[in-house]
Order: structure tokens, then C-alpha cells, then sequence
């Protein structure tokens, strides 16, 4: 039971950075900028892993009580922003980006998902080292939840990498929008959480139809930021983080072309 | 102690007008005290959960889109609601197997 819920709880965090890794990586690698950058990404990562795994307590206190979430939905909103200029970068080769910042663009998002997701990890496995009964199982069902997720993210690169290079690189920007939107759509329930934004009543539940408990449930909530009972605020935060993505891939072509 | 916890969360602590009703809940042992909350319908509440382990715990609720990692010894405000009548299950992410518990909006 143990050993399952570890998998099933360390297989959701990884899947979430694992897919915004892949997919910088596999984009990264179609625009010829390499890989370089993310290795990078991993010393600052795992420190700011540590460090927030380190003050949660005194963070979850701060702001009269809104210190985690809001930093959390911070996190979130500066990775769909960092997403946003990616996309409106790489959407437009044909101008010469700046490289080196795209690049930067890229490791800045990747840490901020690493050190979110992994922090969670971290909590929960040191919560356990101290506990002998429980703590095989843990760090069991950790390792093979990790590796599941790890390797979810080196199949989707690898499909990225065997695909058509102009299709490849319009799937990759089309799943980063998504996923980014989603985010967006989580920082504002993070914020309803402790009453920063008005929290109002769902305005549909799907949950009968796709549970958010189900693996397809925890799928779509991985990529499309899936809510089965949305609000008003968070339906219209995730189509204005779609809109203004488009607006980040499509209007540079567009104004080209006029 | 126990117990007065668990009374404490049956009662409105903010009964003043205007103020957002207050409950609480414990985790002890891993589970939840009480397991179950009843609220107002159409009303926002504030929940504050008291972790009394030494181990860290997540509340989440996938009925009530809220998710919150409350240390050992600590404890967390999270706000729910305003809420149609129904039952909506929350557990501790941490603990699963024991960590359950449901909200009660009437």
C-alpha cells in the first residue's frame, strides 16, 4: 500500500517537470541550440530544491498563513511567462533570435519546475527517513516512481526527436502553451486557497465523466491543467493564457507577412 | 484534547457577523479529528488544519481543488467554499491509506 501510494504521489510530481523538460530539450535540440543550458539548470535547481524544502515551515507562515501558496503561484505564473517568450522566440527563427537568451529563457523554466516539484518530493521522503516501518517502502516506491516519470520524459523527447523538424517543433510549442496555461489556471486556485482571489462555485463538474482521481484524470491534468469543477476566474485565465500563447506563436508571422 | 478539538471544529469559532466561519481540523496518528465537517452551503469558511505529527502531511482534495503541505507541529489556513451542497472527501497525500476525511456542505 505504502510502496504504491509513493509511486503513484512521486509519478505525478516528476511527470509535471518531466514533460517541461522534455519538451525545452527536444525544442532546444530542433533550433540547433544544443543541451548545454540544462546542465546548467541542475546545480541551482537542486539547491533551490533544498532551500525551499528547508523553509516551507517559516514560508507556510509568512503572508498571515498565504507564504506557500503564494509562492507557488508565483513560481507558476514566472514559468508561463518564461514559456510565453520562449514560444514567441522560437516561433520567429527567421529573425535571428538572441540565442544565448533563449537559451537562459529555457534553464530559467526548467529550475522553477524542478525546484516546485521536487521540493514536494523532497518533504514527503525526509518525512519518512525517520520512520524504519514505512521507510523501505517509501524509498522504494520513490525510485520507481521517478524512474517512471523519467522515462515518460525521454520517450516523449525521443518521439520529438524522430518526428518531421517543422512538425516537431510546432507540437512542442503547442504542448508548452497548453501545459503553461494550465499553470497559469493552478496559481489562480492556489490564490483562491488563501483568499487572494474570490473564490467562487464550479461553473461545470466533468468529474463524472473524467475523474480527476483516474490515470486519464491525472493525464490530462499533467498536460491540459484538467479541473473537473472549474470557476468562472480560472476558465477565463486558462483561454487568456491560450490567447495571448497564440498571439506569442502566430502574430510575429503575421506582421512579417503584411 | 482530543476531544476538544474535535468539538471545537463542530462549533462556529467566528460567530461574529460579517466574519468568515472558522473550523479546524487535527491530524494525529495519521488520521484526521474529526473526519467530517459540516459547513454552510454558498458560504466561504476557513479551515485551519493542525498537523500534531512530527512528520509532514499534504491536505488535498481533488472535490474542493486544494492542495497544501502542512509541516510537522505546524498548521495550515485553507479556504473552501462558497460550496453547492454535497460531499466533498479530502485526504492527507502523504498518508492515503489512513488520512481520510469529507466536508459535509449543507
Amino acid at each position: 500500500m505504502m510502496l504504491l501510494n509513493s509511486v503513484i504521489l512521486v509519478l505525478r510530481e516528476v511527470l509535471e517537470a518531466a514533460f517541461i523538460v522534455s519538451l525545452l530539450l527536444a525544442l532546444s535540440q530542433g533550433l540547433r541550440q544544443g543541451a548545454r543550458w540544462f546542465a546548467w539548470t541542475l546545480p541551482p535547481a537542486a539547491m533551490g530544491t533544498a532551500l525551499f524544502a528547508a523553509i516551507l515551515d517559516r514560508l507556510t507562515e509568512a503572508l498571515d498563513g498565504a507564504g506557500q501558496e503564494v509562492t507557488n503561484a508565483a513560481i507558476q505564473v514566472l514559468v508561463y511567462l518564461f514559456v510565453a517568450a520562449i514560444v514567441a522566440m522560437a516561433a520567429r527563427v527567421e529573425a535571428r533570435p538572441h540565442w544565448r537568451l533563449l537559451q537562459g529563457l529555457m534553464a530559467g523554466a526548467v529550475t522553477l519546475s524542478l525546484v516546485r516539484e521536487g521540493a514536494e518530493i523532497v518533504i514527503y521522503i525526509t518525512g519518512f527517513a525517520a520512520d524504519p516501518a514505512q521507510r523501505a517502502a517509501v524509498f522504494a516506491g520513490s525510485a520507481l516512481g521517478a524512474g517512471i516519470g523519467v522515462s515518460v520524459g525521454i520517450l516523449l523527447y525521443c518521439a520529438l526527436r524522430a518526428m518531421d523538424p517543422t512538425r516537431a517543433l510546432a507540437l512542442c510549442l503547442l504542448l508548452l502553451g497548453v501545459i503553461a496555461s494550465g499553470m497559469l489556471m493552478q496559481a489562480s486556485m492556489l490564490l483562491e486557497q488563501v483568499d487572494w482571489l474570490p473564490s467562487a462555485t464550479a461553473v461545470w463538474d466533468s468529474s463524472g465523466l473524467v475523474s480527476e482521481r483516474s490515470i486519464a484524470g491525472e493525464l490530462l491534468y499533467a498536460v491540459f491543467g484538467y479541473e473537473a469543477t472549474p470557476s468562472a476566474l480560472q476558465l477565463a485565465l486558462y483561454l487568456s493564457g491560450l490567447a495571448v500563447m497564440a498571439l506569442a506563436w502566430l502574430a510575429p508571422r503575421r506582421l512579417h507577412s503584411a | 484534547m482530543r476531544m476538544a478539538g474535535a468539538i471545537s471544529a463542530l462549533l462556529l469559532a467566528g460567530t461574529a457577523w460579517g466574519k468568515t466561519p472558522q473550523f479546524e481540523i487535527e491530524i494525529a496518528d495519521h488520521l484526521f479529528l474529526p473526519d467530517e465537517l459540516r459547513i454552510p452551503a454558498d458560504t466561504k469558511v476557513k479551515l485551519v488544519v493542525f498537523n500534531r505529527d512530527p512528520t509532514p502531511e499534504e491536505f488535498e482534495s481533488y472535490e474542493l481543488n486544494r492542495e497544501k503541505v502542512i509541516m510537522g507541529g505546524r498548521s495550515g489556513v485553507i479556504f473552501i467554499g462558497p460550496l453547492r451542497p454535497g460531499l466533498y472527501p479530502f485526504f492527507g497525500e502523504f498518508n492515503p491509506g489512513t488520512a481520510q476525511g469529507r466536508i459535509i456542505v449543507e
